[in-house]
């Protein structure tokens, strides 16, 4: 198979982060390629760099063996290149046929044109199997639609390679399907498609070929044929680096926190936790696995009052937390730290300086109207000291410091407040080794105090190691909870697929804990 | 095909801003010689007159200094009132319409005072303008927080509803309109009785008006405020991330509210004091201190200290230009702002320069 499109060498960096670290990628004409990898590891930048929203560092990009230069989205168009992105692009005041026609250039754009372009357009929809309504307002239409008008978007432009950034994230099973078919229409008439998608079982269905980046390097691609859900996991997750993370035995307490039939909904309105039971005891720590997006980021912000729940109890040391502002929940022993992808945008305020940043959730604590900065400063020292963070002073921008250092200012924050419930998202995000291992061994001397810990996670092996319980999450509902000493990896990656659901499925697996059959330990277990 | 983007500069050394910025003055002031060759003046005798005010060799020198400070007074309140609400990412555009509904308001009070000590009348009308002025903030704000309208447009707007407003009362005769001058034929604004103006302490002949006085403590105050303040705290957390100050528990609808409502009447202060020294009202009370406060307070990158140095320099500009132009009969007061606006332009261009810089595309970035 020739290929339709060929890069070579790319690197990108966004100031010392490498996004992208010497890709070579070919997507051959006629092929439908899956893109996969962490959340983080540079499936979208190397797909916004061929859609001409960024220009690599270094690299070049064949297409027909010829070398070409995508400098602006526009010329990416001019190639051939069309990209659906996971935000939609279009005018809601628009109808179909409109949004259509002002990506098209002078001529065929303007008003005398119109029938001509709606000809072409329903032809295309024809070709393809698409069934849309030129005439209707995108305003008017489900999500599942303006995806559809997106794509009939980019073909309608002569696009030849589509590339689909999470496409099947906002649809649902059947309309996936639909995608699906129309997808290997494109196949059959030669297009070239590049999907980037976290979800295995789709991957498994619609890709001829499966390319996997992890930490912004390309891992390798592997014929979807031949390969397994199990080996697409290793290959994403990393293979096991043998590190010893201590993972103390503590006595554990009662459940500190007790979560039941938890229903939260996500910023688009789609449920985001599905029906969720779990708790978390004292001198615990319960691990969340789950491909990215499956709800994590809803529940920690459910926890931590940031967010509506639909339905469902929250019940933190015998009284019901829902419906608490963040304050009293926080006042409450409930400390909520979340490492977002951009490492910054919440929980840190980031030209404010460290001391700023200690004070943000007590400020309020001291009498009189000023800010005690005093003995903030004082915290800040010894918080810098106690987990070494490298910093010129206690007044320097937390926007300055290194990725550890802002996420151990940030654990260190939390830690500070003496809480005895500690959610904690992705605390390693972006670390590195030496980084992370701290970060560990902060958590565990927390647990050792008797705090109950909830850690949000993306590396496999690291849970295994460091968490007592891991609970798996596949789109927002529960796959099950199972004790990190009894279970293997594979496993836990088809629980993370949906493959495999244990919850109330009692002793049939090996490495069941009992918390998966919550229902009927509730009386022992709520006090 | 553009194959150059802008790049903003990793560090950041003062050095290299205070070159960027002289290179411009000197830029500017190059263009003002020209222009001023061309009319026939000699640019040096110019601009010595204008950096020195008019002052060397003028038996009223003192007056110069009153001039200036009046300059001075309206545009450092109302520049630190807009940079608090820039500090929390509210774009207050606005100062214009703030500084003339609060002028109309002080007006209200000067007209109809009756024989009242003057503190008592000056009072009421800083009282009146500030409380004015802050409503308006505070509506926008409001709609702002509730419905999350676009306050650039919103304070914009505002400035041009309170632009015609007073121009309907300057030139609306009618037996209501107490505004006017009754003795006048032609609709003009009537003076205030002289317990509405400012007054001050007289130091030999120069006076030092009060509300100089009043500047500087209110300099002092939002400083502190800024700086060692819960409140001021939350401005630059809600500034800097307003996630992050909803995830920290601020109401930040309510910061936002009250922040608003403060920089509007500050604004408003700003304009009842300037109201009661000029003695009357007119459209062109403002100065246009509600958009020089706009680049003061960016030029001055929000800090209150340099906002204050800023717009000492920015007044100095203003009144020297004015005042070396009133010298020369080929060139106006007009000739003045041209010249201001130059200087101004390349002030901010050499600010960009030095924040920015010119990266080729797909080049290596380093």
């Amino acid at each position: 198979m020739s290929a339709a499109i060929e890069l070579k060498g790319i690197c990108k960096n966004f100031g010392s982060v490498a996004a992208n670290k010497n890709i070579d990628l070919s997507v051959g004409k006629g092929e439908i390629l899956a893109l996969l990898g962490e959340n983080g590891s540079g499936k979208t930048t190397l797909m916004n760099m061929l859609s001409g929203i960024y220009m690599p560092d270094s690299g070049s990009i064949f297409m027909d063996g010829k070398e070409v230069k995508i400098n602006s989205p526009e010329s990416a168009g001019k190639l051939g290149i069309g990209m659906v992105h996971q935000h939609f692009k279009l005018v809601e005041r628009f109808t179909a046929l409109d949004n259509i026609r002002i990506g098209m250039g002078k001529e065929a754009g303007t008003i005398f044109k119109k029938d001509t372009t709606r000809k072409e357009v329903l032809d295309t929809a024809a070709k393809f199997g698409f069934n849309i309504d030129p005439d209707k307002y995108v305003y008017n239409m489900p999500v599942s639609e303006k995806q559809t008008l997106e794509i009939l978007k980019v073909l309608c432009y002569g696009a030849k390679i589509i590339i689909l950034d999470e496409p099947t994230a906002v649809l649902t099973v059947q309309e996936v399907e639909r995608l699906f078919d129309v997808l290997r229409k494109m196949k059959s008439e030669g297009h070239s498609v590049v999907i980037i998608t976290h979800k295995l079982n789709e991957v498994m269905d619609i890709s001829d070929r499966v390319a996997v980046l992890r930490h912004g390097e390309y891992v390798g691609s592997v014929e979807t044929k031949k390969t397994s859900e199990k080996e697409l996991t290793e290959l994403m997750v990393g293979r096991k680096i043998d590190l010893n993370i201590t993972r103390p035995i503590v006595e554990k307490t009662h459940p500190l926190l007790e979560i039941r039939d938890l229903t939260v909904k996500n910023d688009e309105g789609a449920i985001a936790v599905d029906g969720m039971n779990f708790y978390i005891r004292g001198g615990e720590m319960l691990g969340v696995a789950g491909i990215a997006g499956s709800g994590q980021k809803e529940l920690c912000e459910a926890i931590a009052g940031l967010r509506p729940i639909e339905k469902g109890q929250m019940i933190h040391e015998g009284e019901s937390i829902v419906g608490m502002p963040p304050k009293k929940i926080l006042e409450h022993g409930i400390s909520m730290s979340f490492i977002p992808e951009d490492r910054l945008g919440m929980g840190l305020a980031p030209s404010l300086s460290i001391t700023d940043n200690m004070i943000l959730k007590n400020y309020n604590e001291a009498k009189g109207i000023f800010v005690d900065r005093k003995s903030a400063r004082q915290e800040a020292q010894k918080t810098i000291d106690k987990l070494e963070i490298v910093t010129p002073s206690t007044e320097t921008p937390v926007r300055r410091l290194s990725g550890g250092n802002v996420q151990k200012v940030l654990l260190g924050r939390e830690i500070k407040a003496g809480p005895n419930v500690l959610i904690t998202a992705y605390p390693v995000r972006g670390l590195d080794i030496n980084s992370s291992y701290m970060i560990y061994d902060i958590l565990n001397e927390q647990k050792k105090k008797g705090v109950g810990i909830l850690f949000v996670g993306e590396d496999l092996d690291v849970m295994l190691a460091l968490c007592d319980k891991i609970m798996v999450m596949c789109h927002g509902k529960l796959q099950g909870v199972v004790n990190s000493g009894h279970t293997t990896k594979e496993d836990i990656g088809l629980m993370m697929t949906g493959a495999l659901n244990i919850v109330n499925k009692e002793g049939k697996t090996d490495g069941i804990a009992k918390d998966s059959a919550i229902e009927e330990k509730k009386e022992e277990g709520h006090v | 095909m553009s194959d150059f983007h802008l790049v903003r500069r990793a560090d950041f050394s003062i050095r290299r801003l205070i070159i960027c910025y002289a290179v411009g003055i000197l830029i500017s002031l190059g263009i003002g010689a020209l222009l001023l060759s061309g009319l026939g003046i000699n640019p040096f005798e110019y601009y010595k007159r204008m950096l020195t005010m008019g002052l060397i060799g003028n038996r009223y020198a003192y007056k110069c200094i009153e001039g200036l400070l009046k300059i001075f007074v309206p545009l450092l309140i109302t520049s630190l009132a807009l940079g608090l609400a820039f500090k929390m990412r509210f774009w207050n555009i606005g100062g214009e319409g703030e500084f003339l509904i609060g002028s109309i308001c002080a007006a209200i009070v000067a007209f109809n005072s009756g024989s009242m000590p003057k503190i008592v009348t000056i009072t009421l009308m800083c009282l009146a303008a500030s409380l004015s002025a802050g409503i308006i903030g505070l509506a926008v704000a409001a709609l702002k927080v509730r419905f999350n309208t676009n306050e650039t447009l919103m304070t914009l707007m505002l400035n041009y509803i309170m632009l015609y407003l007073i121009r309907y009362l300057g030139s609306t005769k009618a037996p209501w309109n107490f505004f006017l001058n009754p003795e006048s034929e032609r609709p003009i604004f009537g003076q205030f009785a002289d317990n509405c103006k400012m007054g001050g302490i007289k130091i030999g002949n120069f006076t030092l008006l009060y509300s100089v006085i009043a500047a500087i403590i209110i300099t002092v105050i939002i400083y502190v405020y800024l700086k060692y303040t819960k409140q001021g705290y939350e401005i630059s957390v809600v500034g800097d991330s307003s996630a992050t100050a909803k995830y920290a528990g601020m109401k930040v609808g309510k910061i936002v509210l009250r922040t608003m409502f403060i920089s509007a009447a500050l604004i408003g202060l700003a304009s009842g004091l300037a109201t009661a020294t000029a003695g009357t009202i007119s459209e062109s009370i403002t100065n246009n201190a509600g958009w020089t406060g706009i680049i003061v307070a960016w030029l001055a990158k929000l800090s209150v200290p340099a906002i204050f140095v800023t717009t000492l320099l920015i007044s100095v500009l203003q009144y020297g230009c004015q005042a070396a132009a009133t010298q020369y009969p080929a060139i106006d007061s007009n000739f003045a702002d041209l010249l201001q606006g130059i200087i101004l332009f390349s002030v901010l261009a050499a600010d960009f320069v030095a924040t920015f810089k010119i990266a080729r595309k797909g080049g290596q970035e380093k």
